[in-house]
């Protein structure tokens, strides 16, 4: 029992990893249905942001924390203007957004790979000891609970916003017609705006959670396949749908490598991915949109 | 240059051509973007090496055929694996498509990773080179390849592709199959991918599952798009261009993938139709080019 | 008018690259230098490992230089990044042996990668030294032929993984192992393999075996089942970056086990991550980096790079030291026969004496030297063979 159980806070805390990351990509989804594959660059550099801050600059762990919030924010702004706002005005397919998007994932990979900072992976400095807490014969890394933890407040926070402000209105509103709520007075330009903000400010908040638990190097990008998977499982364009997602794809995951064998661990995730679109594509809670004729 | 090593870069550019063809006609003519061709090139890459490695049936002296058979058996596995998946997601809408072709990819090469009957993560080694892809070989393959391709693409089915790339709905309304079309095209695409998978597998001498990460189907689709959807030729200079200038610039690797990704963003932004927009060479193009330049000159 | 421009611009760049490459490779005067090519990781994961190697051939070739060259010729470095990569190595190989002509190739350091480029040695003919490539099928084909173009300078797997079986069993008398490897990369399945033979046959068990893939983060199921098997120690036998992971994480899980593992394993950087997780461990490695005879050459390194030495330089050492021994018994600058006198010469290397075989191009009678990390630094216990 008590190794299902240790299995079980495994996966949670996996999938709370995939649960931050998986968000900004369904807030993009909801409004601009397109996946933004440059999400992955965005963690990827809050991770470094972070990395930086703690080492070069040697500010506390908190500050280091929303300083790469912000920086990664910020970056994701100026992506959504540089990379998909032209394509934007002009009304480009929708296609086309998803190969600059894909460029964009690539360009950022590699920069940081050509750059001085180069393609060696960096560890944390251990701001917390790696002795876990034991719960009966049940260990939880201190790591695991407070990426938990922070998970949990960010996405509450952003649920509030979403469900309870009236930026949060519009951007509801956003999503269901970008043309609708612009006859509403909207201003779209800002609502897409915020929503990249608060997108890249959780990705940076997950890509220093996941340095700190991990290692830091430039291809953390791939990782975040996964959480798109798991926001695809949950439903593209669904907030809580992509939580659910995640955390589910965490446990299965875990368990498949527990009670099968770890080699399946990736495929059972595309099996998924696949199953999915196959059989239910909007997910478990996602919204279905019908073109009209 | 030696001629060895040219040689060399020449067979990986007539490889990556196939593949390139065949997305060419999958994404360039009917519209379908597709991130996991390098699952079509692993299946054929892994076909083909078994029945050269395993299934000798035929004597010593018909080896060559024997690499040939193997090639198109390749081909057939990786179409009818398409068929398959075709069934499945053609349906999808056009976004969805391009995610389950990034799963298909991705499960391929997983799969491949836990089967140790094809050699698990390690990949199968002692693959014979000697006298199976050389440079010739490729050459004419690939000239068979791009003569097939324009001759579809000229043909009725070939326009029904642009139709439907062109505007969907309206090519269903006059009455084109479009599910039967995207299954060709897709199948066709597939078909190419699994015979340069064969070429590469006897090129190299081994084949591991890693060598067919979604970075490579990334990266062959940024090759149409850089070559321009829609033209056989953009597609075959751009696969020249994007094959020899990793090589040439090797001291600048690090930021080849920096430029690819670059230029694909501006690309997409500045000028969508690629390099060649849509249009082939011809002698009379040509021709229309240098007398613009003059003209330019003696205006300028 | 513009955009035509711009294409005939593109063109014309394209076209002086072109002409530039070609130049470059045909330009420099051919008798004049030896060339040596060396193949490695200058990127990726291994990156710390190759860039130490190429600086330290660096360095030694400056310094042969500067003492008259080999065979009164100048020697000059050609080095290629195989990103880690064993179709990277392909091609970086087909490039230094027939485009470059270089006379020999040291490294790389990774075994798939050296197995990966036998073909093209063969084809060329030229002699590659593989620094720690430490997989048999390196040097040795499947049918026990020896492959006549591929040495190396460092003990291999059946023996490292016999070597840690024997330690663990007999000098640390530990009975029950648990495994964890990666199941996508030569060395670590080869050195899982030799351990667990030579474990059993000692009559130890084998409670637990899971495997991972190279780009693993996250070892934490494997791991909770490797805990419930209860073992007294777990073999790691891969790369030190996915050591400090698994180390870390094995004993966020509780798991107090003692760690065993091989020649993937010093790196400054695993004890920067993971100093505290690994305290006890056992390596099975090359040599004693304390040993006083290995201090001048890493008191240069340091002095030349300000980086701290790693096991790949010394082994880059070693075959560079054994290269040149080769040359000046051949008395010519010829790849087949420098490949012939590398199993005739002898050389005292920093990792010992080395003399390769003819019959499998090992180097013979080569001792692995077991070391136990204590407060982040690596505590020679003993010279360690084969019993």
């Amino acid at each position: 029992m008590s190794y299902f159980l240790q299995q079980l806070i495994n996966g949670l805390s996996l999938g709370s990893v995939y649960a931050l990351m998986s968000v900004g990509y369904s807030l993009v989804y909801s409004i601009m249905n397109f996946s933004n594959f440059a999400h992955g660059g965005v963690i990827m550099i809050g991770a470094y942001i972070g990395y930086f801050c703690l080492t070069l600059l040697g500010v506390p762990f908190f500050t280091a924390f929303i300083l790469s919030g912000i920086g990664s924010g910020i970056l994701a702004v100026s992506m959504e203007r540089i990379v998909y706002r032209p394509l934007r005005k002009r009304n480009a397919p929708f296609l086309y957004f998803i190969i600059s998007a894909m460029g964009a994932s690539i360009f950022l990979e590699n920069i940081v790979i050509a750059s001085p900072i180069g393609p060696t992976f960096r560890s944390y400095p251990a701001v917390f000891s790696t002795s876990p807490i034991m719960i009966g014969g049940i260990a939880l890394g201190r790591i695991d609970l407070l990426m938990f933890i922070i998970s949990t407040l960010s996405l509450i926070g952003l649920m509030y916003i979403i469900e309870k402000t009236k930026i949060g209105l519009s951007i509801r509103a956003t999503s269901y017609s970008i043309k609708a709520s612009t006859l509403m007075g909207v201003n779209v330009d800002k609502v897409i705006f915020i929503i990249f903000l608060l997108g890249g400010l959780l990705a940076g908040l997950a890509g220093m959670l996941f340095g700190m638990k991990y290692i830091v190097y430039p291809q953390i990008g791939n990782i975040t396949t996964k959480s798109f998977i798991a926001a695809v499982f949950g439903g593209l364009g669904s907030l809580p749908g992509a939580i659910i997602g995640s955390i589910l794809l965490g446990l299965i995951e875990t368990m498949t490598s527990g009670y099968l064998s770890s080699e399946y661990r990736d495929l059972i995730a595309f099996v998924l991915l696949i199953g999915v679109l196959i059989f239910k594509p909007t997910g478990l809670m996602g919204k279905t949109t019908e073109d009209k004729a | 240059m030696s001629w060895g090593y040219l040689s060399g870069i020449l067979i990986l550019t007539g490889i990556n051509l196939m593949t390139v063809l065949g997305l060419s006609l999958l994404t360039g003519f009917t519209g379908l973007f597709s991130f996991g061709h390098a699952g079509f090139m692993a299946i054929g890459a892994y076909t083909a090496a078994m029945i050269t490695l395993k299934f000798n049936i035929l004597p010593e002296s018909m080896f060559q055929l024997q690499f040939y058979l193997a090639l198109i058996a390749g081909g057939l596995v990786a179409m009818m694996f398409s068929l398959i998946i075709g069934k499945l997601t053609l349906n999808l809408k056009g976004d969805y498509f391009c995610i389950a072709t990034l799963g298909f990819g991705e499960a391929i090469r997983l799969i491949l990773d836990n089967v140790d009957y094809f050699g698990g993560a390690r990949g199968l080694s002692s693959i014979t080179t000697q006298g199976t892809t050389t440079l010739t070989n490729v050459v004419i393959i690939n000239i068979i390849a791009v003569t097939v391709l324009v001759f579809i693409i000229k043909s009725r089915h070939g326009r029904n592709m642009v139709a439907i790339r062109e505007e969907e709905l309206a090519a269903q309304t006059i009455g084109i199959d479009v599910f039967k079309y995207k299954m060709i095209s897709f199948a066709i695409s597939a078909f190419y991918a699994g015979i340069a998978g064969g070429l590469m597998a006897h090129y190299f001498g081994y084949i591991q599952p890693i060598m067919f990460k979604l970075v490579k189907s990334t990266e062959l689709t940024i090759i149409v798009i850089f070559g321009g959807l829609g033209s056989v030729s953009g597609s075959v200079v751009g696969t020249i261009l994007l094959t020899f200038l990793p090589e040439l610039l090797r001291s600048f690797a690090n930021w080849r993938l920096v430029l690819y990704g670059a230029a694909v963003i501006i690309i997409m932004i500045s000028r969508p139709q690629g390099l060649m927009g849509g249009k082939e060479f011809s002698i009379k193009g040509i021709v229309r080019f240098f007398a613009k330049r003059r003209k330019e000159e003696v205006k300028s | 008018m513009s955009k035509r421009f711009l294409t005939l611009i593109s063109v014309v760049l394209i076209f002086t690259m072109i002409v530039t490459a070609c130049s470059n490779g045909t330009g420099a005067p051919e008798e004049e230098t030896i060339k040596i090519g060396w193949i490695g990781s200058l990127t990726g994961d291994q990156a710390v490992w190759g860039t130490c190697e190429s600086n330290t051939v660096k360095m030694l070739i400056e310094e042969v230089n500067a003492s008259g060259g080999i065979l009164g010729k100048k020697v000059e470095g050609i080095y290629y990044d195989t990103k880690g990569d064993a179709a990277e190595a392909v091609n970086a190989t087909k490039r230094l042996a027939s485009q470059d002509k270089v006379v020999a190739i040291i490294g790389p350091n990774a075994s798939g990668q050296a197995i990966a480029i036998s073909s093209v040695l063969e084809e060329y003919k030229v002699p590659d030294i593989s620094t720690v490539g430490t997989n048999p099928k390196v040097t040795v084909n499947d049918d026990g032929s020896v492959k006549e173009f591929n040495f190396r300078v460092c003990f291999i797997d059946p023996y490292q993984g016999a070597v840690a079986a024997g330690y663990a069993y007999d000098r640390l008398g530990l009975r029950n192992a648990a495994v964890l490897y990666d199941v996508a990369s030569d060395y670590s399945q080869g050195f899982t393999e030799f351990f667990e033979k030579t474990f059993i046959e000692k009559g130890g068990k084998i409670v637990a075996k899971e495997g991972f893939k190279e780009g693993d983060v996250e070892f934490k199921p494997q791991l909770s089942k490797i805990k419930d098997a209860n073992p007294d120690m777990i073999l790691m036998p891969y790369y030190y970056k996915e050591v400090a992971l698994s180390a870390n994480q094995a004993r966020e899980l509780g798991i107090d086990a003692v760690l065993i593992g091989g020649d993937g394993w010093p790196s400054e950087q695993l004890m920067t991550m993971a100093a505290d997780a690994i305290e006890g461990s056992y390596i099975v490695n090359h040599l004693d980096f304390n040993d006083p005879e290995v201090k001048p050459l890493q008191d240069k390194y340091n002095a030349k790079y300000n980086l701290p030495m790693e096991l790949n330089g010394y082994m880059a050492h070693d075959a560079f030291l054994l290269l040149k021994a080769a040359i000046e018994d051949a008395g010519v600058a010829d790849p087949v026969k420098i490949a012939e006198s590398l199993t005739k010469v002898t050389v005292q290397g920093v990792t010992g004496t080395i003399k390769l075989s003819p019959e499998d191009h090992n180097p013979i009678g080569k001792e692995a030297a077991i070391v136990r990390v204590e407060s982040a630094d690596y505590i020679f216990q003993e010279k360690y063979g084969l019993q």
